[in-house]
């Protein structure tokens, strides 16, 4: 039976731990007892690029160090790969424990018990037991979307994308190169914030419209990375939760609570009506059409003209 | 094998830890690791064929006899390891979330922030992708507040609760079973009025009163915050929506079976649903984006209230 790779992370990850000097691959090769089954020079130089990078993956900063006759070295060194010292009091490790449960998305809830696991070791107090006097809420951070891991990475590594998308009113996907710069979830969904390079303009994308792979292109970012990147604004934007004007509407007495909560004015105007003035941003529109003959709207003309428009749409049927 | 990566990282920890606790109790360590025993003795089983050394045949010599654990040549190999980004991204982005979570305790809060800073200065290099990634949680602070208190103080709630479907308040008293947040923040109940479990989305609560009453919910199995809230019955009636291009989001937000890709870049959308009146909202928002395919009476209630609404207008179609 071939030998299981976390055996062969485990040994690789002791030797480079626990040497002096830097090894050779050619050392490592006869130290590491899974490398003698891999036949081939190419397959073990393939297995060995990628157990490095596995090994990275895990915190470990592994050196290359050139020796004197032309041969690499590879080396971790302990001053290096140590976790420097971690006081954290009861509460706090209560704290950091609840937020490594939140993550629904298979790799960042891998790394956050890992995380967990290695503060552990280096004799944080956690105890699961006791969560007398704390919120009883269970937060989880959602992440359905299939392409949010490989845009997750690309960020994170500052790589160039290229995906295809499809806007929110279009028929069909096209193709986009972005510089991905962050991403954030509001609402319980996905956003990305990067540098369109066809556009050359930033841009938001909504993860759930990315049709297909998200594929890293060679090079480096074009474009400066700005230090703040307000990924919500522009999605509240798009919310219609950055409205600047105002609407006048009638409402029916017991309906619409939710125009209500928001209303910035209300009064009662005749009969079973009543009149209230509402924020008006992007989408209202829509969201008035809903409430069929229990909203009237007023003004403005705009509005009032969207609205029918919509209304009439059904009524056709 | 994306899990071998984990239970390396896993094994790494395992080492260090399990040098401090000669005879460590296999149900101890298990927990600690927030792993299950059986998990543990496979890992035990791996420690063995490890070595420390590149001459090879110094393995540790690790054993369990299925309570105890035993390290006869305890040795130095492996120390507290620094964080990973991953690992410093999930637990801090995570933290952060939570932290800004309003209505939670203001000590759970504290601790909170504590920790993420101390966390910071431990991961050093690598927090900084963590700011590549965030995540807003929504939540109406006062409402929080409340039913965080009445879950963890096992008290009956009353509500005034908005029901979006039937665009109605309704006044119930609650059991409060448990407070989550998945994007937006939701507590599960058991309803009095409905005699049945439900979930209520906290913005929509329109005004709460912790009632003096003991909570008494019958006990319920508690679902997998992973999975969609809204799970329709094999039995609902099931609803056709024929969307264009410009209603395409139906399909991110409502639960569906099928949605078939149309000639025009549009979605065939077949869902279920208990009550199919509740989506004339639906089609009325839609507007000329999509329409309501079957059932014929829900097709035709949207039409009626959108005539019913033109005609508010003075308008004929």
């Amino acid at each position: 039976m071939a030998i299981a790779k976390a055996e062969r992370l485990m040994n690789l990850a002791l030797c480079l731990m626990n040497t002096r000097r830097p090894l050779s691959k050619r050392e490592l090769r006869t130290s590491v007892e899974a490398y003698h089954e891999v036949t081939g020079e190419d397959a073990f130089n393939r297995m060995f690029e990628r157990d490095k990078d596995d090994l990275r993956e895990l915190g470990l900063i592994i050196e290359t160090v050139e020796s004197a006759d032309g041969e690499t070295g590879y080396v971790a060194r302990r001053d290096r790969n140590r976790l420097p010292e971690v006081s954290l009091d009861a509460e706090e490790a209560a704290a950091l424990a609840l937020a490594a449960r939140v993550w629904q998305q298979a790799r960042l809830a891998g790394a956050a018990s890992g995380a967990l696991q290695k503060l552990r070791a280096a004799g944080v107090p956690f105890d699961e037991g006791d969560r007398a006097g704390h919120s009883a809420l269970e937060p989880r951070i959602p992440a359905h979307e299939p392409a949010f891991e490989d845009l997750m990475l690309a960020a994170r590594n500052r790589r160039p994308v290229v995906f295809d998308y499809r806007k929110a009113n279009a028929a069909r996907a096209e193709q986009r190169q972005v510089e991905p710069w962050a991403l954030e979830c509001w609402h319980g969904h996905w956003y990305l914030a990067g540098w369109d390079r066809a556009r050359g303009a930033a841009r938001v994308f909504r993860l759930s419209r990315i049709t297909g792979k998200v594929r890293s292109r060679a090079g480096s970012f074009t474009a400066p990375v700005p230090d703040h990147v307000d990924v919500r604004a522009t999605v509240a934007g798009w919310a219609g939760e950055s409205a600047t004007t105002t609407a006048r509407i009638r409402l029916r007495r017991d309906a619409g609570y939710p125009l209500r909560a928001r209303a910035l004015a209300a009064t009662r105007a005749d009969g079973e009506w009543d009149e209230l003035e509402i924020p008006y941003g992007h989408g209202l529109d829509a969201w008035l059409a809903e409430f069929g003959p229990d909203v009237v709207v007023l003004a403005p003309d705009e509005l009032r003209a969207d609205v029918l428009e919509r209304l009439r749409a059904v009524a056709k049927g | 094998m994306a899990n071998a990566i984990d239970q390396t990282r896993r094994m790494l920890s395992l080492v260090t830890y399990l040098r401090e606790r000669p005879g460590a109790r296999v149900s101890e360590v298990a927990r600690a690791f927030g792993i299950t025993e059986a998990e543990l003795i496979g890992d035990l089983n791996v420690l063995p064929m490890c070595g420390t050394s590149f001459r090879g045949g110094d393995l540790l010599d690790i054993d369990t006899d299925g309570e105890r654990i035993w390290w006869h040549n305890v040795d130095d190999v492996a120390q507290p390891l620094r964080l990973a980004a991953d690992e410093a991204t999930a637990l801090l982005v995570a933290a952060r979330a939570v932290s800004a979570l309003p209505g939670l305790r203001e000590g759970d809060r504290e601790a909170l922030l504590r920790a993420t800073s101390k966390l910071e200065t431990a991961a050093g290099e690598s927090a900084d992708a963590s700011s590549r990634l965030s995540v807003t949680f929504e939540s109406e602070g006062s409402v929080f507040a409340d039913v965080d208190r009445a879950v963890t103080e096992r008290r009956r709630l009353w509500i005034r609760y908005y029901s979006p479907g039937r665009d109605a308040l309704t006044e119930r008293e609650v059991d409060p079973i448990r407070l989550f947040t998945v994007g937006h923040t939701y507590f599960e109940a058991w309803c009095r009025l409905s005699e049945d479990r439900r979930t209520f989305r906290l913005d929509r609560v329109a005004a709460i009163r912790i009632l003096d009453e003991p909570s008494d919910p019958p006990p319920v199995e508690l679902r997998d915050l992973s999975e969609s809230l809204v799970q329709p019955a094999a039995d609902d009636p099931e609803v056709v929506v024929e969307v264009g291009p410009g209603g395409r989001w139906v399909a991110e937000y409502y639960p569906h079976d099928r949605a078939e890709e149309l000639p025009d870049g549009g979605l065939r959308i077949t869902l279920r649903t208990p009550e199919p009146g509740t989506l004339k909202r639906l089609a009325l928002r839609l507007g000329s984006d999509g329409r309501i395919v079957a059932p014929q009476s829900l097709a035709a209630a949207a039409r009626d209230a959108a005539r019913a609404a033109l005609a508010q207008y003075g308008d004929r179609v």
